[in-house]
């Protein structure tokens, strides 16, 4: 397979935007020929993966839809059936296997969420909160004409601004963003370390079916996919969740520890994540940020930790180690190529400089979202057992420092060594500091389902 | 000694089933119905006797046939599978298990050809040793270390973790002081049940939940 048909493949899939401004639509659908009236309405201004050749866009819009939103479009009952159980059931179905339970358990979600009534997810991306306004307008105006859909609710997010230019730091104050898989067949721009890691050393690009239903996986075959084939090809499913970042919490945390820890204070956030705040692997620079490296796609995401087994360098349960752990885990990597998820996303509530004093009520976090060919197999997977689980990383019970469900009675090894500057470490009674707001499973259709579904077309026979 | 690697021993176990068309429900349905009710924790029959680090009872129908080109294949028998990795001499090990769940085996294992009952321990050892096949590989992830080693290991770094938490940054004498006192609480605690977990887990995981 020498290259994708760019054109039928959402934008949204293939490539982060890098656009600073995005409004969620969550969309409600009442009558089903009015709303397939309005997805086809719609279809023109979808944002495909076709290059950029005239520049970015100033917009760019996709949509996904819940189990229960294609239910409300009259598919096929045999093609409603054939999705995979856990996209049939939805995310909030799924909190316990997740470990969306206590303060994340889906009664404290936003009420948007309460009711089971989103039926589809509209993705605006801009590169101005006017050009934002605008195409939300020009939306917000075919859902009136066709009536094709009740708007429930939208969710802004942005990117932190420093100076009035977009970067790419979260509220904890770290640079995200980084090492997003490669895939077969995906015109981008490869770094090493975005791909899979081969025996000689060097990263591949992951199979198209990791990303994309319809081609094959890691494993030669085909992802559970709906039926009929044409529905699914160029399809993939999306994790949405909205995650509250508890700011006072965090620094907090991180102000009391700091105080007896012989690294330092930015060492220390350093650890929790495997990166320095300003993004540079602490894997490759253990001793203090370096933005050479940062800057420099040839080693911002290439590095292995082979040679750190100990974790003196990344400790073992930092988090960028959990969630990709590369070789930590022996087998040249081969074990985490069918666990790789692409994330999108981008902060929302406004960002807090670190001398202001922060609250954890103000309305401030991340709006994160996982594309992936088989929910269960790589971001359930990945949220159950290697962020609310330490087993595979030889650290017990303990969950990720940062996204654990930790409930006040979470614990973090800091691994180190007999230096003074880098002394093991141990942090204890855990708060969350994050906690989970709500969110669904989406399944993103290629260009020609969504086609398909306007005109009332999908036929499982 | 292929059933044996270091002092934790590999054991399997296959029990050919009671095949009788007029017992309804049939012998292996009730083996798989008990089974399903059995508990896993602390009261688990295989944490009440000694020496189990991990257990596992399954009934194997038949050989599935997955199609062309592999050949179409059958049992003579339905089996119950025993498989469990264990410390140290097997005689020992199942006259502990008879001693300590003799209404569990005999729940199972009375679905069995030929199965004489958990009250006679000789008869106990001799007909599982009769039906026991060599296990040839197996992995138990156990550092050699039997169950009760575990137990304190793993107790131990929970207790030096926690101590670790609440002592860190501590001035050196004091630390050595509580370090000194926390050794000796901790030499004298009691051996934690096998079972028994370290804390609650709020996530389904494995079996049914999956």
């Amino acid at each position: 397979m020498s290259k994708l048909n760019q054109t039928d493949i959402q934008g949204f899939v293939l490539r982060g935007y890098n656009l600073p401004y995005a409004r969620y639509v969550f969309l409600h659908f009442e009558d089903a020929s009015r709303a397939r009236a309005l997805i086809g309405r719609l279809l023109p201004v979808i944002t495909t993966g076709q290059l950029w050749d005239n520049g970015k866009p100033r917009s760019t819009v996709n949509i996904a839809f819940t189990h229960r939103g294609l239910a409300a479009l009259d598919l096929p009952e045999a093609t409603l059936l054939s999705f995979p159980v856990e996209f049939l059931q939805g995310m909030k179905s799924r909190a316990g296997i997740l470990g969306d339970t206590g303060v994340n358990a889906p009664e404290h979600w936003d009420r948007l969420w309460h009711a089971n009534a989103v039926h589809a997810w509209l993705g605006i991306n801009a590169q101005t909160p006017a050009a934002l306004d605008a195409r939300c307008s020009e939306i917000q105006a075919l859902v009136q004409e066709t009536g094709g859909a009740i708007e429930l609710a939208s969710q802004d997010a942005a990117a932190i601004m420093d100076e009035g230019k977009p970067t790419t730091r979260e509220h904890f104050g770290y640079t995200d963003g980084f090492g997003n898989p490669d895939y077969l067949g995906v015109e981008r721009s490869t770094q090493p370390g975005q791909g899979k890691l081969m025996p000689d050393g060097s990263w591949a690009p992951l199979a198209t079916g990791e990303l994309l239903l319809g081609y094959a996986d890691e494993a030669g075959e085909l992802p559970v996919a709906p039926i009929p084939h044409i529905l699914a090809s160029n399809g993939t499913f999306m994790v949405y969740r909205k995650l509250h970042q508890n700011l006072a919490s965090f620094r907090a945390y991180l102000d009391e520890h700091a105080a007896i820890y012989g690294g330092g204070r930015e060492k220390l956030a350093a650890k929790f994540v495997g990166r320095w705040r300003d993004g540079t692997p602490i894997e490759l620079s253990p001793d203090g940020p370096d933005q050479a490296i940062v800057h420099d796609p040839n080693r911002n995401t290439n590095f292995t930790y082979g040679a750190d087994s100990e974790g003196t360098r990344c400790p073992i349960g930092g988090h960028i180690r959990r969630v990709h752990p590369r070789d930590a885990f022996g087998f040249n990597g081969r074990l985490i190529d069918r666990r790789r998820i692409t994330r999108r996303g981008l902060p929302y509530g406004p960002p807090l400089p670190e001398n202001e004093p922060a609250s954890d009520g103000d309305d401030r976090g991340i709006v994160f979202m996982a594309l992936n060919a088989s929910i269960s197999r790589q971001f359930e997977f990945v949220q159950q057992q290697w962020i609310e689980y330490g087993n595979d990383a030889h650290q017990g019970n303990d969950k990720d420092m940062l996204m654990g469900n930790h409930g006040g009675k979470g614990k973090f090894v800091v691994q180190g060594d007999r230096s003074a500057t880098n002394p093991p470490f141990l942090c204890n009674h855990l708060p969350n500091f994050v906690e989970l707001r709500g969110g669904d499973y989406f399944f993103l259709p290629s260009i020609t389902a969504l086609g398909m579904i306007a005109l009332g077309v999908v036929d499982p026979r | 000694m292929p059933n044996q690697n270091g002092t934790i021993y590999g054991l399997t176990i296959l029990s050919p089933i009671i095949n009788d068309e007029k017992a309804t429900p049939s012998h292996d349905l009730q083996i798989r119905s008990y089974l399903a009710s059995m508990p896993v924790g602390e009261d688990s029959p295989f944490a009440l006797a000694p020496g189990t680090h991990l257990a596992r009872l399954v009934v194997m129908d038949d050989v599935v046939f997955v199609g062309a080109p592999s050949i179409e294949e059958h049992l003579q028998s339905k089996y119950l599978v025993f498989e469990s990795n264990c410390d140290g001499d097997l005689d020992g090990y199942l006259s502990g298990l008879a001693a300590a769940a003799p209404q569990d085996l005999d729940a199972i294992w009375s679905h069995c050809v030929g199965y004489p009952g958990a009250a006679r321990p000789q008869a106990f050892v001799d007909y599982m040793k009769a039906c026991q096949i060599e296990t040839t590989f197996f992995f138990a992830a156990v550092n050699n270390k039997s169950v009760p080693e575990t137990l304190r290991a793993l107790q131990t770094q929970r207790a030096v973790a926690d101590f670790i938490a609440s002592h860190q940054g501590m001035e050196p004498a004091r630390l050595q002081a509580e370090f000194v006192h926390f050794a000796t609480r901790l030499r004298s605690a009691p051996l934690p049940k096998p079972g028994s977990p370290a804390s609650p887990r709020p996530i389904k995981t494995g079996g049914r939940n999956e």
